[in-house]
């Protein structure tokens, strides 16, 4: 076992080279090659002795004047993240099967993406984890500039702009401690460790920092200003993949980087206070916003804000139930927000817009597309019964000892939630026809397919979360041995 | 039939499942489905009741699921025989569904067999993650069967109504699940599954009580969403868009009753905190009251059922809340009087299902001498009607005799008459509705426009006839006829046999004095008397047309006014749920258009002014670079050093 990760990372990168060479067979190439890493990962499920600590871990020399080295590895908290992007891109991949894009620039640009973001959640070392991280931007910079809506070039500016400032903030930080600890390596761990030898005043700063990168990409309000147009100007499946796996990169380094650090950070309580209130203004805002839209794809954005709040309850809880709840919330979030995105782009094309206020009884022509948005509205909304419940039950009841109050308005936004999600069916699914969309077929098979996979997973994890569930409670009990 | 349990709930789930990839290709849309599945779980559910009765035996089994939760059932005398009533209710009103919704589409019965899974999983849970889980979905099921004709706008505004409105108390619940669970591990860091309710019912005692009270008013709040209790009540009228048999099964016999039982099931723990119980009992008893009297003016036949059944909901809240005084058999008397009323509405529910049936209005203005046309509905309508006014020697005297008894124990005992004058007055009020419906509807020439009435077929009128049969006996063969209050007592000792549940413990936390209070008999003649006499005033007007109603019924008189406009809620809901929520959300539109993209917008002219600037040094003299080059690596000098 020795290249298991490697493999994972290059066989995505061999697939891209070889879709944008056979032209013809791109969209099979893709396919397979997207499939791998599900595959690499679910043997890896299999093997996994205990998930809180690292395994896999390959080591390779490489820049050693610096202290830089490949470093991989997994845990509870990684491996499902891999789990979950080896699901959702071969998913989007079938969901694009029949859609006009150019399939040998579209599908290598998917797979890079796909290697990227392994990349991102197996490196260990924190310059490798960073080239990872910008190596995201890259391809996705395409998607949207070339396959995007009309407003594409202004969206990916914006959105280059802030998670660039979060990043290279981010790399200060980091820098900032290897040269003051002078520990002389990027390793993740080693640096985790130097930081509580600094100096107080500065671990503050690196601290707040390193934090700021990683909250401008999951994002939290306010600097979610990239957001939205982002999420609306991408195509289908980029925003299927921002919203499900990108998002994640943001928890995941609050989780894998900034977590570990923050008993040790001398202004503790009240970077725990900030992060809470940046999760309970999160949940509120983006959930009072959403009501506020009329255009679906924006709504289902702003819930998108609203729902990665729940994680920086979780960090800000010290619980390990919170935090175990907050982990499996990256992992359900990551399903359902791409069935919602994928029902969207249904909608958007078969009926040609995707307002509320037009959209008006297209169960009545379209009853495939309304079961699902159904599911995924009520999957969204925390119907128990479904994964988002569970993740959100966790989180919200573990935090409740020590945040109280944090977690009873998060309660309203809960009733938020519930209220433009009922709404929006109320307005869009229900009621009679609006004969003005004219003749609207139903979903074709291919699309219904990935979509009709994602819903089954989201009632499967809701009901039976504990496969994915005990591993991140494996990794989440360290937190109560941190205070 | 101990070790068939489990499957009370899970049959219905499968035919769930069957009915709804299947039912299309079967005959009768797979409507059999369902009943059959059904028809097993009311068999298992007798089987068990059979088994543990009289003894007061508790069936436990539990099994992990995942992280702190597991999965089990709780089978002790109270769930025992609801999961009876649920069952044996929705098997009735399955077999009537397969006429009165034939042809109709098979996701009608999918859904009303995952209703009923729902219900009988609210009931047989045995820890509070599972029963907020099967409450959910039988909120669900509710929402979807209310907005079933969704191309009707007044059905789908409806549905989202109901979901929104009990969402309210499902999020009350839900903080008081959460609130539980933060004390259990706090003061009881011992026990494995903190939601379990057996392992909170040992710990009970170590709770603060204060804390108790906060819990089971939060409770109180997820049962006042569902059993419809003011002022959470608004949505049960509007409910009644969906098909009648829905209203039957869930608005009436099944669903609403799940807030009550939520009470019941958690009893000990309202014992143990203080107030609670108080307020459980003005709240049932206002809520009792101030339906009743809506009830009076509504016009279509199933919101007069619908405002009574809210009405009937507080009088169980009520009886639940005169435990304060006379302890556990409070939850006897609360269920024998769900129970009846489940039999009872069921009836009434159907009976004018069959009369939407046979005349297609709802409005009773225009209904009239229907009995001579439909007999078997008319009788059993009567029927029905009696047991709800209380008259005896239906079910319903004898269930709502215990309520009123109770609540005047309470008041001799705590000094406070109050919600038991308030009980009593509703006695009035609810014989005068129901039966100004019936007359209205019954008696008198017909006013139908057009068309000729019939009766139902048999499919129909035996399921009428069945609760007709159950509405007249029940209590009275339960609890009165055959050795004293043999119910009552059966159920009372629920919590016998439960770990930390002795009633005087509890009430000794709780702050409550439970005594035998000595009730004067004269004073139960009351509530028949006022029943007799509301019977009589709508005899008076709908009937003998002496006062002719015509007079009192106008938009000039103001009660009639304030009556028809329920109060004026829906000025008040609009405000709070319209103005106030999308005040907010507009006003977070603003501050995102403002502040968030205005500050983007800031950052970026900035951006390029600085740029423009910068353009200016880049002059292209090599001079000027290097003194600039000179400078800066001067003052970084300088600033490393004091750095250092």
């Amino acid at each position: 076992m020795m290249f298991t990760i490697s493999a994972m990372i290059l066989i995505p990168f061999i697939g891209a080279l070889l879709a944008s060479i056979f032209r013809g067979g791109a969209k099979a190439i893709a396919l397979v090659f997207s499939l791998v890493p599900l595959v690499i990962s679910l043997v890896m499920y299999q093997q996994i002795h205990d998930p809180s600590t690292l395994s896999y871990v390959e080591h390779y020399g490489w820049i050693s004047a610096l202290g830089i080295s490949l470093k991989f590895g997994i845990d509870g908290l990684s491996l499902p993240l891999l789990i979950l992007t080896g699901i959702v891109f071969p998913l989007t991949i079938i969901y694009s099967w029949r859609l006009p894009y150019t399939p040998q620039v579209f599908y290598p640009l998917m797979l890079v993406l796909e290697s990227a973001l392994i990349g991102v959640f197996t490196a260990l070392d924190f310059i490798i984890f960073y080239i990872f991280w910008e190596l995201t931007l890259i391809p996705l910079y395409f998607v949207i500039g070339m396959f995007g809506g009309p407003k594409r070039e202004h969206a990916a500016i914006k959105f280059f702009i802030y998670t660039h400032v979060g990043s290279l903030v981010m790399l200060l930080g980091v820098f900032a401690l290897y040269f003051e600890s002078g520990i002389g390596s990027f390793d993740l761990l080693s640096l985790i460790g130097a930081f509580a030898t600094l100096p107080t005043d500065l671990r503050n700063i690196i601290f707040a920092a390193i934090l700021f990168g990683f909250i401008v990409k999951l994002p939290s309000v306010p600097l979610h200003g990239w957001l939205p147009d982002a999420y609306c100007e991408a195509p289908t499946p980029g925003t299927v993949v921002i919203a499900s796996l990108l998002s994640k990169m943001g928890a995941y380094g609050i989780l894998r980087i900034s977590l570990p650090m923050l008993p040790a950070v001398p202004s503790l309580t009240l970077f725990v206070k900030i992060i809470a209130i940046l999760g309970v203004v999160s949940i509120l805002y983006g959930a009072f916003l959403a009501l506020a839209q009329t255009d679906l794809k924006r709504m289902i954005a702003f819930s998108s804000v609203s729902h990665m709040g729940y994680v920086l309850i979780g960090v800000a809880s010290f619980s390990a139930l919170s935090l175990s709840g907050a982990m499996f919330q990256m992992f359900s979030h990551g399903l359902i927000i791409a069935l919602l995105f994928m029902l969207v782009g249904v909608i958007q094309s078969n009926t040609g817009t995707r307002m509320i206020p037009e959209l008006s009884g297209i169960t009545n022509k379209m009853p495939i597309v309304a079961f699902l948005v159904m599911g995924g509205f009520l999957a969204s909304l925390g119907l128990p019964g479904m994964s988002g419940f569970v993740a959100e039950f966790l989180t919200l009841m573990g935090a409740y000892p020590s945040l109280p109050v944090y977690v009873l308005l998060a309660l309203v936004g809960v009733l938020i939630t519930a209220s433009y999600y009922i709404w929006a069916m109320q307005r869009a699914l229900f009621g009679p026809y609006n004969e003005n969309l004219g003749e609207v077929k139903d979903v074709g098979a291919i699309q219904m397919l990935p979509m009709a996979i994602l819903l089954g997973l989201i009632i499967l994890f809701g009901l039976h979360p504990a496969p994915i569930l005990k591993l991140f409670e494996a990794v989440a009990v360290f937190v109560e041995v941190l205070i | 039939m101990q070790e068939y349990a489990v499957l009370i709930p899970l049959l219905p789930i499968f035919g769930f499942i069957l009915t709804l990839f299947l039912g299309r290709k079967l005959p009768g849309q797979g409507s059999f489905i369902p009943v059959l599945a059904i028809a097993g779980s009311t068999i298992i559910s007798v089987g068990v009741l059979l088994e543990i009765y009289p003894s007061g035996e508790v069936i436990h089994q539990s099994w992990h699921w995942f992280s702190l939760i597991n999965i089990g059932i709780l089978v002790d005398p109270l769930a025992a025989v609801m999961l009876c009533m649920v069952s044996f209710v929705s098997l009735i009103i399955h077999i009537y569904s397969m006429e009165y919704m034939k042809g109709q589409g098979e996701r009608y019965y999918a859904e009303t067999s995952l209703f009923t899974a729902g219900m009988l999983g609210v009931v047989i849970a045995d820890n509070l993650f599972l029963f907020f889980l099967s409450w959910e979905l039988v909120g669900l099921c509710s929402y979807l069967l209310i907005g079933y004709w969704y191309r009707k706008p007044s059905a789908a505004s409806a549905a989202k109504k109901a979901f929104l409105v009990t969402r309210v108390g499902d999020v009350l619940l839900l903080a008081g699940i959460f609130i539980t669970y933060a004390n259990m591990i706090k003061f009881a860091p011992d026990s494995q599954y903190p939601l379990s309710l057996l392992e909170i019912f040992r710990h009970i005692t170590d709770i603060p009580p204060l804390q108790l009270t906060l819990i089971t008013l939060l409770f109180l709040g997820g049962a006042a969403g569902k059993s419809g209790q003011f002022p959470l009540h608004i949505w049960l009228p509007d409910a009644m868009e969906g098909p009648t048999t829905v209203s039957a099964l869930i608005h009436a016999a099944t669903m609403v009753t799940a807030g009550v039982y939520l009470v019941a099931r958690t009893f000990p723990m309202f014992l143990a905190a203080p107030y609670s119980l108080v307020v459980v009992a003005y709240l049932g008893a206002f809520t009792a009251l101030i339906a009743a009297t809506m009830g009076l003016v509504m016009n279509d036949i199933k919101r007069v059922l619908a405002y009574s059944t809210i009405s009937q909901l507080g009088y169980m809240m009520l009886a639940l809340g005169s435990g304060a005084i006379i302890g556990m058999a409070a939850v006897g008397i609360a269920m024998l009087h769900l129970i009846s009323h489940a039999f009872f509405k069921a009836l009434l529910f159907l009976c004018s299902g069959s009369v939407i049936h046979a005349t297609h209005t709802n409005d009773i203005r225009l209904m009239g001498g229907l009995l001579s046309k439909m007999k078997i509905t008319g009788y059993t309508m009567l029927i029905g009607s009696l047991a709800l006014a209380g008259i005896p020697i239906t079910s319903g005297y004898y269930s709502k005799d215990a309520i009123i008894e109770a609540a005047l124990e309470y008041g001799l005992g705590s000094g406070d008459l109050l919600p038991y004058l308030m009980g009593l007055f509703t006695v009035l009020l609810t014989a005068t509705y129901i039966f100004r419906a019936w007359f209205m509807a019954f008696v008198g020439k017909s006013r139908l426009p057009k068309g000729k009435p019939h009766e139902s077929p048999w499919l129909m009128t035996v399921p009428l006839i069945i609760l007709a049969f159950c509405s007249l006996v029940f209590a009275g063969a339960v609890n009165s006829w055959f050795g004293g209050k043999i119910f009552v007592e059966y159920v009372g000792r629920t919590f016998e046999r439960i770990a930390g549940t002795d009633p005087e413990v509890l009430s000794a936390m709780g702050g409550y004095h439970l005594m035998e209070v000595h009730v004067e008999h004269s004073f139960l003649i009351l509530p028949l008397a006022f029943a007799v006499v509301g019977v009589l005033i709508a005899a008076m007007v709908y009937w003998a047309k002496k006062p002719d109603p015509e007079s009192i019924v106008s938009p000039t008189n103001p009660i009639y006014r304030l009556l028809i406009t329920k109060y004026y809620e829906l000025p008040i809901i609009d405000f709070i749920s319209m103005r106030i929520t999308m005040g907010v959300a507009i006003l977070t539109k603003v501050v995102e258009r403002i502040f968030i993209d205005g500050s983007i917008w800031l950052i970026t002219q900035t951006g390029f002014l600085l740029g423009e600037i910068l353009r200016m040094a880049q002059s292209g003299i090599v001079r000027h670079y290097a003194t600039a080059v000179a400078l800066g690596t001067g003052l970084l000098i300088i600033g490393l050093w004091g750095w250092l």
